[in-house]
């Protein structure tokens, strides 16, 4: 709209049309977030009737007031945040060096490698052996069995990889080389400073992955103290809807509780999707730019 | 300068193949070990307590209602310094409970015992024949579960009710032989009672319409506003099973009649009473409109705003708010066109799956076996349920177990403190209902509830169908039969209620339920159903 060109009649309506198509889907995006921030501090009465739908009614802060008091989700939070960062280390040690590797020339059995690489990314071991597998590895019951299953993924290996091939040259190798560096110093020294886009990519796809996991926890852990934030919060959004359903042949103290922590999840439901949600929303911007960045670079030229 | 290079390859490539086989959920073999040990029945008593002269201790899977640790729990340390049995949990969220028992079976990565088991016939008889689960009745019979083998005794039903085709009881269930509701009932408004002067019940079909339509048209909540919804339901599947009733039906979809004679639900003459009766609230706006799209969360809401003459919740108060009162009446079964009508399908008086049992990789079945026998006695059931003597509640007069609250340590909610201290809190555990446990505990509520229940329901009620056991084949096929018959029916109800079909395509619409093999759905059920019934 500002540059020097002038617009003809078409470009103009091409730009309100833009316009309106972005702002939609803004909005598409946008309300989601509102209804929930209004919803974590409403009347869970007037959520359920549908009479909020945009702005907060009946302002209450009961809903947050639970969640700060509740030391399951305080629990589960912690656990989550250990578990978000243990494992998403423990990404990236893995993820990078595999990736750098095949991405080498002259690393000898390349095509080997990659080949038996992709398998994985169409047959599994399925549900059962998996288990049995982290069963005997002593890891039921513990982080790692969270952590060190997703420890790699082909697909984000992929990524890495055709970023190191397609954005450092092969020149610079061999500068190094010339100059007497070895492999591991390449690797540390010049290759990783270089590669910050999709160092901060792979920890940003990972670390979401990771905050956001709970199956693995589901199945892998027993112990409440361990479980993370995402079980704890499925655990109180299920649970209400359990609870409605009511029938089986249950006695009237299993009623009664069950009603009584339907109740508690309409109050606490929304504020604890806020809480869980927030640390991404907050972290996002910030490794954005590298987000952009990164992506495109592997995808366009790879 | 070669050499180094070399090995740096070599690193690399290890951190490769590294990451390989961390990708690569491996095929590693079910390297299964070998089934129990034969059971050391020495050193376990047949009474008397500690139950093992040496502390073992045992792994149980359960469910967990999430209010605390069981490690930490006061009955269970009770229980422990009693028996001499230290208990491992293995603990799993309620929602997700199932998912992993079918792991842990599919797995062999078994437990020694499960609480709370939720355990299907069919998941019975499955793993029963498989050897996973212990047969019980052999350490009922040899006198390791005296408690147990009273009541079977004084129950048949309940031992034959549990005993698979094969002849063995491989779980238990929660038995509560006073138990009325087998779904959450209908309940009035009380407000909209008294507003609009009613006084008697409606007793009959017509009277319950002429009753729903005064709350349509003579504002009984008094704003004014014509915002009244006489009947709500979410899907009809909470009022169904109350409903059929009037027409005759004791369940939703199998029930035996009074003369031993299996009907499926969907296909009864009834039904269609069901479906016109619907039909008409729904065209007159009787019924709500936001039946098959609401949620449980706005059926409350209408509740709490005071909108809903008739509904269904566990209790009445659960929906419309406030605290527990005897002002919202159970709703009277009503009499339709359908001869001796109305009935009602009683509870069968045990919990329909199996709560707990033991499995194969127990080394004790017998210690086991007695310390789940505890809970089948009054002792083990006041535990269990209350909590120790003198955390919730005293002795007024201990020789007739007469009890009375104590103050909730710390104030703060009853039931919220009880989840804290005992396992069996939200989830249906193992034991019996016992009035002896509740005696002096009890509120004017639950008397009244009794008294509802006494006056409307009993005395029309009758099990519709008693616990029977398909064998494997008979399993596969109704369940087949099931998964397309239950959708179709499902989608067919909702068409008649709203009128998308006419009430005339009944016929046809019984032939394609034929062609589906509901008589055979009906063939299979009379079958187990007379096995049952012979085996008395």
């Amino acid at each position: 709209m500002l540059s020097g060109v002038k617009e003809t009649k078409r470009d103009k309506a091409f730009l309100v049309c833009n316009y309106i198509y972005v702002f939609l889907a803004f909005a598409i995006v946008f309300y989601p977030l509102v209804y929930m921030i209004s919803a974590s501090i409403s009347d869970p009465k007037f959520v359920g009737s549908g009479e909020m739908w945009l702005w907060p009614k009946g302002i209450t802060f009961e809903g947050y007031k639970r969640v700060f008091e509740n030391s399951n989700i305080w629990n589960g939070y912690a656990n989550t945040i250990l578990y978000t960062v243990v494992g998403t280390a423990i990404n990236l040690v893995v993820t990078l060096p595999a990736a750098y590797a095949l991405s080498r020339r002259d690393f000898v059995g390349r095509n080997f490698f990659m080949g038996m690489f992709m398998v994985t990314m169409f047959f599994g071991g399925g549900l059962v052996p998996t288990y049995l597998l982290v069963k005997q590895l002593g890891m039921i019951n513990t982080m790692w069995a969270i952590v060190i299953p997703s420890a790699a993924s082909i697909w984000n290996i992929i990524v890495s990889r055709t970023f190191f091939q397609s954005s450092i040259p092969k020149e610079l190798q061999e500068a190094a080389q010339i100059d007497g560096c070895t492999n591991m110093r390449l690797f540390v020294k010049i290759i990783l400073p270089l590669s910050m886009p999709i160092i901060a990519v792979m920890a940003l796809f990972y670390g979401v992955g990771n905050w956001n996991s709970y199956f693995s926890a589901l199945i892998y852990l027993n112990d409440s103290a361990k479980y993370p934030l995402q079980l704890v919060l499925r655990q109180i959004l299920v649970l209400q809807e359990m609870a409605a359903q009511g029938g089986g042949a249950i006695d009237a103290s299993t009623a009664a509780a069950m009603n009584s922590k339907a109740e508690i999840a309409a109050l606490v439901k929304y504020a604890v999707i806020i809480v869980a949600t927030v640390p991404v929303i907050v972290i996002y911007p910030f490794l954005q730019r590298y987000f952009v960045q990164g992506v495109m670079i592997g995808s366009v030229k790879g | 300068m070669n050499k180094i290079r070399k090995a740096s390859s070599i690193a690399l490539c290890l951190a490769v193949s590294v990451s390989l086989l961390a990708a690569c959920g491996s095929k590693e073999g079910a390297g299964e070990k070998g089934s129990a040990s034969p059971s050391a029945a020495e050193g376990v008593k047949k009474e008397g307590f500690p139950i093992v002269d040496k502390p073992i201790t045992l792994k149980v899977m359960s469910q967990d209602a999430g209010k605390a640790d069981w490690n930490q729990m006061p009955v269970l340390k009770e229980m422990e310094k009693l028996t001499g049995i230290h208990l491992e949990p293995q603990l799993s969220p309620i929602d997700s409970f199932a998912t992993k028992k079918n792991l842990m079976f599919a797995s062999g990565d078994l437990p020694d015992m499960l609480y709370a088991a939720d355990l299907k016939p069919s998941e019975q008889v499955t793993y029963g024949t498989q050897g996973i689960l212990l047969p019980l009745e052999k350490y009922i019979d040899e006198g390791y579960a005296p408690n147990i083998k009273k009541i079977l005794d004084e129950h048949p039903d309940v031992r034959k009710s549990f005993t698979t085709p094969d002849g063995h009881m491989y779980a238990l269930p929660f038995i509560d032989t006073a138990a009325v509701w087998y779904r959450s009932p209908m309940w009035y408004n009380g407000k909209f009672l008294k507003a609009l002067n009613v006084t008697e019940l409606p007793k009959t079909t017509d009277e319950l319409y002429a009753f729903l339509k005064r709350v349509k048209e003579e504002d009984p909540n008094g704003n004014g506003k014509k915002d009244e919804i006489p009947l709500t339901s979410v899907k009809l599947d909470d009022l169904r099973m109350y409903f059929f009733g009037f027409w005759g039906m004791y369940d939703e979809k199998i029930y035996a009649d009074k003369d031993g004679k299996v009907h499926y639900s969907p296909q009864e003459e009834g039904y269609k009473g069901y479906l016109t009766f619907m039909n008409k609230l729904w065209k007159e706006d009787l019924l709500d409109h936001e039946t098959f799209s609401q949620t449980p969360d706005q059926k409350k809401a209408k509740g709490q705003d005071n909108r809903i003459a008739l509904f269904n919740d566990y209790y009445p108060y659960f929906t419309l708010g406030g605290e527990p009162s005897g002002d919202n009446p159970l709703m009277t079964p009503v009499k339709s066109e359908i001869p001796g009508t109305p009935v009602y399908g009683k509870h069968p008086g045990m919990s329909a799956n199996g709560t707990f049992a033991i499995t194969n990789k127990n080394p004790n079945p017998e210690a086991t076996m007695r310390w789940i026998d505890y809970l089948y006695g009054y002792e083990g059931s006041t535990l269990f349920n209350q909590g120790p003597e003198g955390t919730l509640w005293k002795y007024k007069d201990k020789e007739n177990h007469v009890k009375e609250w104590l103050p909730v340590p710390g104030g703060g909610d009853r039931e919220e403190y009880r989840g804290t201290i005992t396992p069996n809190f939200g989830i249906l555990t193992p034991g019996i209902n016992d009035p002896e446990v509740t005696k002096g505990l009890r509120t004017d509520f639950d008397a009244w509830i009794d008294k509802e229940n006494a006056e409307k329901l009993v005395p029309i009620g009758k099990t519709p169908f008693p616990n029977v056991y398909l064998t494997n084949e008979e399993q596969s096929e109704a369940s087949a039969l099931f998964s397309d018959l239950d959708t179709y029916v499902q989608q067919m109800e909702a068409k008649f209620v709203t009128g998308q079909v006419p009430l005339s395509d009944w016929d046809s619409y019984v032939a394609q339920l034929k062609k589906m093999g509901a008589d055979r759905i009906v063939e299979l059920y009379q079958g187990a159903y007379d096995r049952w019934n012979s085996g008395k």
